[in-house]
Order: C-alpha cells, then structure tokens, then sequence
C-alpha cells in the first residue's frame, strides 16, 4: 500500500538516531523517530527561508523550510526539475508545502543526516500552514500518548497498544522506538506541541489587524538608517514615533516582520533588511 | 539436544498416533542418532504410525502442525481465486468446527465440500493467520464424508462496531439500524431461496448486510444480530446472517451519524459503502482531465481507438483522479464530471473551449494542479481495493474549513488533561 505523508514537525524528525533499513526488495527504508513515527513519505508545509544551487550538473536545489519547531531541510533533485523549478520561482520568505521522501545520509555508522526529497512542491497559504501545523501536532499528540501508555506497561507489544485503541502503524512504531532509543524525553515534545499551537492562537490576534502601512514605514526607515551594520532598535523606534506610529505597534510589527523573515538582526539591538 | 524436549516430542507423538512409548522412542532416537533434526523426525515417526492416527480435537491444534487428522463439520465455505507465484489458483476456505472449536481452513484442491458436510479429514496442516491456527488441507489430504451429524461447539460472538468489520470474520454480533432493504429471489444449487439486503448503519459506518433467512425486517428496525460473518462481496465487506444467527429487534434509537474515518481505516477495511473521509490532495494522477470515451462501451479511449470497439468518435469527459492524504494513509480518489466541474468552478463546455484556443488539452491538467493540489478535501463515497491502492469513488467532494483557534484549543486541553 502507498506510504501515508507523516505529518511531523522538523524538531521530531531532526532528532532521529535510526533508520529501519529496507529488508527485501521493493520494501521501503523509514526514519524511526524517538515517538515512533515510522516516516517514509511526509507532508510539510512551512515557510521557505532559504534556497541555494548546489552541485554543478543539472537542477539540484536545497530549501529550507520553516516550522514552528525548526528547520526541514528539503532537496529538489535533477531527476524532478518541476519541484526545483517551483521551489526557485518562490520568493522568499513564502509559505510552501512539500510532498516528498525521507532522505537518509549516513557517511559512516552513526552519523545520520536527514533531509527530504521534494516529490511535489507547491506555493502554499497560511490556511494550509495553519491546518498543517493542528495536524502535526494531532499525530504527534497521539504518538506521546501511545508511548506514556507504552511506558507504564512492563513489556509493551502493539498488541496491547492496539488493545487501548491505537491504530496498528502507531503501535508498532512506538514499541520499536522505545527499545532502540534509550532516552525519549518526553516533556520536551510536549512542550514543543504547546509552542507550535501558540504559534496559531497569536498569529490569530495579529491577522486580525493589517499592519500593511506600517510594515511598509518600518521597511523604509529601515532601509534608510541599516547602512553596512544595521540600524540601531531605538533610532528606528524613535523615528517610527514621529511618524506617527505607537512604539507597542512598532515593536509587535518589527516582530512581524521577522517572523516573515523581511526584517533580520544581524546583532543584538540593530536590524538590517533581508 | 536437551532431553526434555525428546520427551515432549514423545508425548506429543503418542497423542497423535496409537503406539506404545518405548517403540516410539526407540524409533524417535534412531532417527536422532542419524542427525535428523528433532521436528522431521518427530514427523517421520508419526507418519510411519498414521495408518491409525487418533482424530484430534480442534481446539488442541497450534500453528505450524503436520500430519492432522479430524473429524468435523464444515460451517461455511466459499471458493476464491488467489495468485500464487504468478499462477492463478482456485481454493476453497471457510470455518469448520467440532464439539470443542472453531478454526478457519482452506483447501487447496477441490474436495467438493459442501456447507454441512461432516467430514473425516486426514494429513493436513496448521498455518498461523491472525494469532489462530488455520487448517490447511493440501493435495496429500484425504477427506472422507461421514454419515453422522455433530454439533459444533457455540463461540461466544465477537461485539464489534460496524466500522471495524473486516471480510473474513466470523461470529460476530452488531448492533444498528437497517437504513435500506430490498428482496430478491435467488437459486442456489437447486434451491429457490429469499434474500433480504440492503444497508445498516450504527454511530461508527454503514455495512451491506444479505439476510439468507425472512427476520421480517423492515427499513428504520434497530436490531442486534449475533452469529453473523463477514464476507467480501463487489470489493467491499458485507455482513452475512441466516437461520443460524439470531435476530433480535431493539427498542432503542441509533444515531446514524457520519463519522469521519481517518483514512488508514478506509485502507484497512479493504472497501467500504458511503464512507466520509478527510485529507489532503497530495498528487494529481496524470489521466486527469479531458479524456475521452467510448460511445458504446463508456470506457476511457486513446487516439480515437477503445479496445473493445476500435476506432470511434470519442465522447468529451472531465474527470480528476488525485492521491488525498491525511498523514495515516493514502487513497486514490476519482471525481466524476459532475464533482470536477463543482470543485473546479468551471464547466467541460468552458475547458474544452479553453483546450480549443490554447490546442492543447493538457491546460485542463494544469489548472487541476494549479486549483486542488495541496488543499484539503471533505469527501463522501464508495471505496473499492485494488493491488497497491483503494480506490475511493466520490459522490460528494467539498473543499475543508477548518476552526484552526478551535482545533488547537481543543488539543491544548487534551495536552492539559
């Protein structure tokens, strides 16, 4: 059967230290993670930060895209020019969905790197962002709770996690997880869910107000104070104000505009555009 | 070799065959002597006794067994074509039971088994399938049919919900609502025979249930049936109770809600009537679009030739098959004209004018691509499995709002709770 598209968030997915390897032919390779997501194919949208050519032949293209929990880092090989050529048409920052495969590098035994192969990329919107984010954090709700209830029992098998109601590709990979990893701190991804769902409860406060002038005032005093190392927070502050804007304003549109990635710090108390 | 273990193989030997232990042991150690391993020669001893072989009981067989003999009473039984290495075969397999259990078997000659027959079974064997042993009876099994009747041991039922239904279960009880049903007249050998089927419902899914037996059911009766099975019929799984399964009416309401089913439920079941589902679309399949089809057999042609029909004035058609995913599982799904033109916004009239001014048709497939690709999908339908995917007919398709405040509230407080 084809391989679902896991859902899951950067921090997840980076923190793998196995690989379930291919035992036949035709079977596929999964990244096991430290909840016992057994990812294959997955399913990520965020917001593209970076894009680089690499390589010297043909289209080859490394993204990386943004969750609120990290950084998926996304290649768009020679052998799919379509997904490259959508991925460098993006302006950057943008929001982009990405279907695509684990991608396993293993230099020597281990030392795991882990990326995604783009098989379908798509300019995306906040909607999609948002769905995906209550999505991602859906599964991974369920992968801790399957594993609490793995915890406490003295020899889990997913029979008996199937018995509590866990569908079987859930228990299976959290039984295999909890033996091959020996620490799975398990209040850091809860913590992580709490953080990424904030991520959506504030964004809805901010959206509801166009900040659209103000961005644009911001960008311009900005650009006119950054010179070569930056412009200093309160000379930009200051100037805002006598334009008219409200320094709470300022500071939550500056804000916004990091978080869009138009606006960066290249050190502490100065900004400088992207 | 420990030699506990030549003991046990003893005791197993002397409870399949009649022989007095010291010639079994005597023959079970020369075969050791000689370095058989412990399992063939355990069966090598048995089949030199098989002549008077004991008939065991089904409810003492494990898996992985050989050389068994029983006498029991075949439940139910249906014949099925299965591939194996490449090579079709047709078997037979159903339930068979005794006075102490119940197993699955499957017969991979024709022994002309009959529902009802009491028969003498000898050398068969014992496969695991989902935790149980399942007997298998092969072309060196002998099958005997016996002028007696037994009466086979009741298995409690199995309470499922109708969503957990899957074809090749049997003994079950269900409970829920009869939300169609229509009478047909069959004949099956030489018998005429009423069937009443239609679909049932309960809070979870919908079922196609066959009643081989008049319950005087009626359309809107709750009721709770126990001993049913469940076959696969058209793809899909249906529920099967007759005369030996009891048939109660319930004086109680079923909410005959629609559940959204995650999709590896939907892929689970192998095939599943009136099924609503959420996801994501994750891939546009490339036959998307305008396609044509043949006037006389409706099926989709290539360069004005159908396969069935040859050369024929194609009939314009719009139809979208995507891959929607919801992170649990993958299915196929195809939208017909009707539900591409609605999700699309544009009718076939206006994209073939559209393919007429750009003269290519493939402008239809780009704006599929460039409309659903990426967007989450409510659909409602019929799914049908096939060797690598299900595929999921759609009836009814509309793009998915979701409450994201609401959504990420509710799993804070289950984080909470």
């Amino acid at each position: 059967m084809r391989e679902p598209a896991w859902r899951i968030f950067a921090a997840e997915y980076n923190d793998s230290q196995h690989v379930l390897k291919a035992t036949e032919e035709k079977t596929p390779s999964y990244v096991l993670t430290p909840l016992g997501a057994k990812v294959n194919r997955m399913f990520i949208v965020g917001v593209l930060t970076d894009i680089e050519d690499i390589g010297t032949e043909g289209i080859r293209r490394r993204a990386r895209i943004s969750d609120p929990t990290g950084i998926h880092v996304v290649y768009a090989e020679t052998f799919n020019p379509e997904a490259a050529g959508v991925l460098s048409d993006m302006e950057i920052p943008s929001y982009a969905a990405i279907v695509g495969k684990a991608r396993i590098y293993e230099p020597e035994e281990g030392m795991l790197y882990l990326s995604t192969r783009a098989e379908v990329a798509r300019k995306s919107t906040i909607d999609t962002r948002n769905q995906w984010i209550i999505e991602a954090c859906r599964g991974t709700l369920l992968r801790i709770n399957a594993m609490k209830d793995a915890m406490n029992m003295s020899n889990p098998t997913p029979r008996q996690l199937r018995e509590l109601g866990y569908p079987s590709f859930i228990a299976e990979g959290v039984t295999e997880a909890l033996k091959m990893y020996s620490d799975i701190d398990i209040d850091t991804y809860e913590e992580l869910l709490r953080e990424a769902l904030s991520f959506i409860t504030s964004e809805e406060k901010e959206m509801k107000k166009d900040y659209a002038a103000e961005e644009g005032t911001l960008l311009q005093i900005i650009g006119e104070l950054e010179g070569e190392e930056g412009a200093l927070w309160d000379a930009v502050a200051e100037e805002a104000v006598k334009r008219g804007m409200a320094r709470e304003v300022m500071e939550e549109v500056i804000i916004l505009l990091m978080e869009k990635g138009m606006v960066y710090e290249p050190q502490l108390g100065k900004l400088k555009l992207v | 070799m420990m030699e506990t273990d030549v003991e046990k193989a003893i005791d197993e030997i002397l409870g399949r065959v009649d022989a007095d232990r010291e010639t079994v042991e005597k023959d079970l150690k020369k075969f050791i002597e000689y370095g058989v391993p412990l399992d063939q020669a355990k069966e090598a001893v048995v089949t030199k006794y098989g002549g008077v072989a004991h008939e065991r009981q089904l409810k003492d067989i494990t898996p992985h067994e050989r050389n068994i003999n029983v006498v029991a009473k075949i439940l139910t039984v249906e014949e099925r074509e299965v591939t194996v290495r490449d090579t079709k075969r047709t078997i037979h397999r159903g339930l068979l039971g005794d006075e102490t259990a119940v197993l699955p078997f499957t017969a991979w000659k024709d022994f002309n088994l009959q529902k009802g027959d009491v028969v003498r079974i000898k050398n068969a064997s014992s496969s695991e399938w989902d935790g149980q042993p399942r007997l298998s009876l092969s072309e060196w099994s002998e099958v005997e049919k016996l002028d007696r009747d037994i009466e086979p041991v009741q298995r409690t039922p199995q309470k499922l919900p109708l969503a957990d239904l899957r074809p090749g279960l049997s003994n079950v009880e269900v409970r829920g609502k009869i939300l169609s049903m229509e009478e047909r007249e069959v004949t099956v050998g030489d018998v005429q025979k009423r069937v009443f089927s239609g679909i049932m419902a309960d809070e979870t899914g919908k079922i196609r249930y066959s009643a081989w037996h008049d319950f005087s059911l009626h359309e809107g009766d709750v009721i709770r049936i126990r001993g049913a099975y469940v076959r696969k019929w058209r793809g899909a799984p249906q529920l099967v109770f007759d005369e030996k399964s009891t048939v109660e009416k319930l004086d109680e309401a079923v909410a005959v809600r629609d559940m959204v089913l995650p999709l590896y439920k939907i892929v689970e079941a192998e095939g599943g009537v009136d099924v609503l589902t959420q996801g994501t679309v994750i891939e546009i399949r490339k036959d998307s679009g305008i396609i044509f089809r043949c006037p006389r057999c409706n099926r989709k042609i290539r360069d004005g030739v159908c396969e069935e029909d040859g050369e024929v004035q194609g009939v314009e058609d719009l139809r979208i098959k995507a891959v929607i995913d919801d992170g649990t599982g993958a299915v196929d799904v195809i939208f017909n004209r009707e539900l591409s033109e609605k999700l699309l916004g544009k009718t076939l009239e206006e994209y073939l004018a559209i393919a007429r001014e750009a003269m290519d048709y493939e402008v239809v497939h780009d704006e599929i691509v460039d409309r659903l690709l990426m967007v989450p999908l409510q659909i409602r339908g019929d799914s049908i499995p096939s060797d690598f995917i299900i595929t999921l007919f759609a009836r009814e398709a509309e793009p998915l709002q979701l409450d994201y405040k609401k959504e990420a509230d509710e799993i804070l407080s289950q984080l909470e709770g």
